[in-house]
């Protein structure tokens, strides 16, 4: 299962494709400050890469991926800063 | 075959013939915006499944095929016929391809080229705006060095001055893409960032948001929002091999440094390009910078000049410029106290940022673009919406498979016949009457399942007479171009089922009749005018139900069957002999056109008039059981009728026996039976006649023309048998009568297909071969023999 939702948490597991797209942008949708971990997701379908800028969930851990860590993540991040790479690794 | 391949192929039959039916009724009502909307769609549909295929050449065709109509749909376009033919062209050449993918499961080789020449047709309207991009996958080499595009604002302009500067020093260029997918690209299962994830040698990737995301509850995730900016080292045939199922999605651009630090001052591209969808936003905020930026470029020409700006008051304006110019661009510094070589540095420096770097997230203009086309179209089902049914489920069944089940019906009908026999045998054999009657009981029940179901198969195999209709829209469309005059088609009754035996049968007698109508029937639309008639010439195509049969009329407002010449030609042709020259009534002598080897036209021409035409007719719809009758009226028209049976599939038979043997006939054929006494025979000259009702019916022995013993008493009554052939009543001598039955005819075949006096064999429930009379032979028979 590419989606791990708990309260405020989500994994992004291996390759997120389009039929999870709703569930997760459902999910982001109703939790208030939602926490999402990339470390062991491989790809995001672009659907999910919109509902997660849109959302701008905090992303608590970086994606092992190097094209979604070189890539992507900044996009998520914001310019703010750095990726949080020393986040903790939801249950 | 993949089974996806396979309903693609089933799918865009229809998708076609929808495509042509919409093209030749748009033309007639041009911008009919439903019409328009309808072509477009089955356009539309019929590129989206053609990229789940490796297909390229499809897919850029109908790309073509589609923009042009989207154009004529958002009304920047009106269609004309010259656009017609070759959107229908365009079809058929698809068309084409599909009877070779169905065969190879490829395109044909020359595929390319034949689009090729198409496309560029079809984008011709639509001032070849799209062409490049067409042209560039088709194998053109693009210009080595594009102009920066304004997209390249969303790339940030530090990275852009290191990559130009890295450029310069290698004098080697970078690709740019521009992707921007369609807003509804996820239902055609793409996957825009994964398609970008493939770029090879990816050097950079700007993710262009939408300037507004919507509302949380408003936002529909299945919409894509996003656009990219790709840079990479790739080459263009990567590139366009890569984006090779969305060239209409992407834009490349090969930019080397100059390009590029062209675009960073801010400076006009050298080639004016008709880049006509300037940012909004970056328009606006460039107004301020281009300001900004001019300001700072003099700040930097006075400050390098060699010592005109050492000191004092030119100095301190120079700083109050730079200052101001800084605060403009977003980006306030402090140079109060600058020296004059600190403050070249920050003027280099704010020329850098002063590079249009977009503010708000997305142009307007661009995000409307985005946006719109989904508002027009119909809103798209979702995959797991379950209320996007629209209209009945329908089950697309191999024809093979009801055909198969019609069989099976025949063989359950002869089966459930042999409880007949049973019933009788229960009561002469085993002499047990209850039994009898139980068993007759039982068939009964079963009698009345069987006729339902045989009434459900024939339900399914019922079609609208519209399949046979369908094709003369374009058939006499292309006609009457080719001949020059001007025929308005008339369909009416379509929605008239008949079996699909029928249907199909009907296929060959109708283009016939149709081609005679357009060819000889049809006057140009100069000799209308000198008649008195409307210029455009009618041909109607009707179909009505009669009971069991259908009635197919086709008929025009044409020149009309001149009897005379008719009666003259049959005579010439050595058809009729001199006394019907001068005795056949003129209903007759319209007639005569279905006589084998009778022709008027003084000219073959390509269309009609080799003489096999309406002989074939007669032919062919006979050989159906139907009938063909001609009326016409000189100078006004003429009109053929077809009668049909409704179904082939299963016909009833009257069983009668002849020299004791059991024989069958068309029960449509029957007028009645009788017995006569013996006494009330009589002759007129050789042939046997009885007179029923004041009426004279010739009487034939059936057993005498097939040659089979009499075993008739003489002195007992004669049983005969009624019949009507050619509207002509004709009595049957025969030996006994039987009931009727339901049988499934076979025709003759093999061994036996010589044998015309039989139009086919039934298989009785008793296991009995019946044959069934072909009465027209029959009847020829008889006069052979007599």
């Amino acid at each position: 299962m590419p989606l791990e939702l708990h309260d405020e948490t989500a994994n992004l597991v291996g390759v997120v494709t389009v039929d999870e797209v709703e569930q997760l942008a459902g999910w982001l949708r109703a939790a208030k400050r939602p926490k999402v971990s990339l470390r062991r997701c491989n790809h995001l379908h672009t659907g999910a890469l919109q509902a997660l800028l849109l959302f701008r969930p905090k992303i608590s851990s970086a994606p092992n991926d190097a094209f979604l860590a070189a890539q992507v993540l900044p996009l998520l991040t914001g310019s703010s800063g750095p990726a949080n790479k020393q986040g903790s690794d939801p249950p | 075959m993949n089974p996806l391949l396979a309903q693609f192929l089933a799918e865009a039959n229809d998708l076609l013939a929808q495509v042509d039916e919409g093209l030749l009724q748009l033309e007639r009502v041009p911008g009919d915006p439903e019409l328009v909307n309808e072509v477009f769609r089955a356009a539309h549909t019929f590129k989206g499944s053609s990229g789940l295929f490796d297909f390229p050449e499809l897919t850029r065709l109908t790309h073509a095929a589609e923009d042009l109509l989207d154009a004529v749909r958002g009304g920047r376009l009106t269609l004309d016929s010259g656009m017609t033919d070759d959107l229908l062209a365009a079809f058929d050449l698809i068309r084409g391809w599909l009877a070779h993918v169905t065969t190879h499961e490829r395109l044909p080789a020359s595929a390319g080229t034949d689009a090729a020449g198409l496309i560029t047709k079809l984008r011709a309207p639509l001032g070849g705006e799209a062409a490049p991009a067409a042209a560039r996958t088709a194998g053109v080499p693009a210009p080595v060095i594009d102009v920066a595009p304004d997209w390249l604002a969303w790339l940030d302009a530090e990275w852009l001055t290191e990559t130009a500067a890295w450029l310069a020093t290698t004098s080697s260029t970078l690709r740019f893409v521009w992707y921007t997918p369609d807003t509804d690209c996820f239902f055609r299962a793409e996957d825009p960032l994964h398609l970008v994830r493939q770029v090879p040698a990816l050097e950079k990737l700007g993710v262009v948001q939408p300037e507004a995301w919507p509302a949380p509850e408003d936002y529909d995730e299945y919409t894509c929002m996003l656009s990219f900016v790709v840079v990479t080292r790739a080459a263009m045939g990567e590139l366009n091999h890569l984006f090779r199922y969305v060239p209409d999605q992407i834009e490349i651009v090969e930019l080397d440094s100059d390009a590029i630090t062209r675009h960073l001052s801010g400076e006009p591209p050298l080639r004016a390009e008709e880049a006509v969808s300037v940012v909004v936003t970056a328009v606006i905020d460039s107004e301020v910078s281009a300001d900004a930026r001019a300001v700072l470029q003099a700040a930097h020409r006075a400050l390098t000049l060699e010592g005109a700006v050492a000191e004092g008051a030119r100095l301190r304006s120079v700083r109050h410029a730079v200052a101001a110019a800084a605060w403009a661009l977003g980006v306030p510094v402090d140079v109060a106290e600058s020296s004059p070589d600190e403050l070249i540095a920050t003027v280099v420096r704010l020329a850098g940022e002063a590079a249009p770097a977009p503010v708000a997230p997305i142009p307007a203009q661009l995000q409307t673009q985005a946006v719109a086309p989904h508002e027009e179209k119909e809103p798209v089902g979702r995959a797991d919406d379950p209320g996007g049914q629209v209209g009945t489920r329908v089950l697309k069944v191999d024809q093979e498979k009801v055909d198969r089940l019609m069989e099976l019906v025949g063989e359950l009908n002869v089966a459930k016949n042999g409880l007949t026999f049973l019933a009788d045998a229960a009561e002469e054999e085993f002499g047990s009457r209850v039994l009898s009657r139980r068993i007759k009981d039982q068939y009964a029940g079963l009698h009345r399942i069987a006729e339902e179901l045989q009434a459900a198969v024939m339900d399914v195999r019922m079609l609208p007479l519209s399949v046979a209709f369908g094709r003369f829209p374009r058939l006499v469309r292309d006609l009457s171009r080719r001949l020059g005059k001007t025929i308005e088609l008339v369909t009416e009754g379509e929605d008239t089922m008949a079996d699909k035996d029928v249907i199909e049968a009907l296929g060959d007698p109708l283009v016939h009749l149709v081609r005679n109508s357009l060819d000889h029937g049809i006057e140009t639309s100069d000799e209308r005018i000198a008649a008195g008639k409307h210029a455009a010439a009618k041909l109607t195509l009707a179909a009505v139900a009669d009971g069991d049969a259908v009635i197919v009329e086709v008929s025009d407002d044409g020149r009309g069957v001149d009897p005379e010449r008719v009666k003259r030609k049959a005579y010439e042709k050595g058809l009729i002999s001199e006394e019907e020259l001068e005795t056949l009534t003129e209903t007759e002598a319209v007639d005569l056109v279905f006589r084998p080897g009778f022709s008027t036209a003084d000219q073959v021409s390509d269309l009609s008039g080799r003489g096999v035409g309406m002989d074939a007719v007669r032919a062919s719809v006979e050989k159906l059981g139907g009938t063909v009758t001609m009326r016409s009226k000189f100078g006004h028209g003429t009109s053929t009728r077809l009668r049909l049976p409704l179904s082939m599939a299963v016909t009833q038979v009257m069983v009668f026996s002849v020299g004791g043997q059991r024989f069958g006939i068309p029960v449509d054929l029957v007028v009645e039976t009788v017995r006569v006494p013996a006494g009330e025979m009589s002759r007129v000259l050789h042939q046997e006649v009885v007179m029923m009702r004041g009426e004279v019916v010739p009487v034939i022995d059936l057993a005498r023309a097939l040659d089979m013993p009499s075993t008739l008493a003489e002195g007992a009554d004669r049983p005969i048998l009624v019949v009507s052939v050619n509207n002509q009543r004709v009595g049957l001598l025969v030996e006994q009568f039987h009931r009727e039955v339901d049988v499934i005819l076979k025709p003759m075949e093999g061994l036996l297909a010589y044998a015309d006096e039989f139009s086919g064999t039934a298989l009785l429930g008793d296991g009995l071969v019946l044959l069934v009379l072909n009465m027209k032979e029959v009847l020829g028979l008889a006069a052979r023999v007599a």
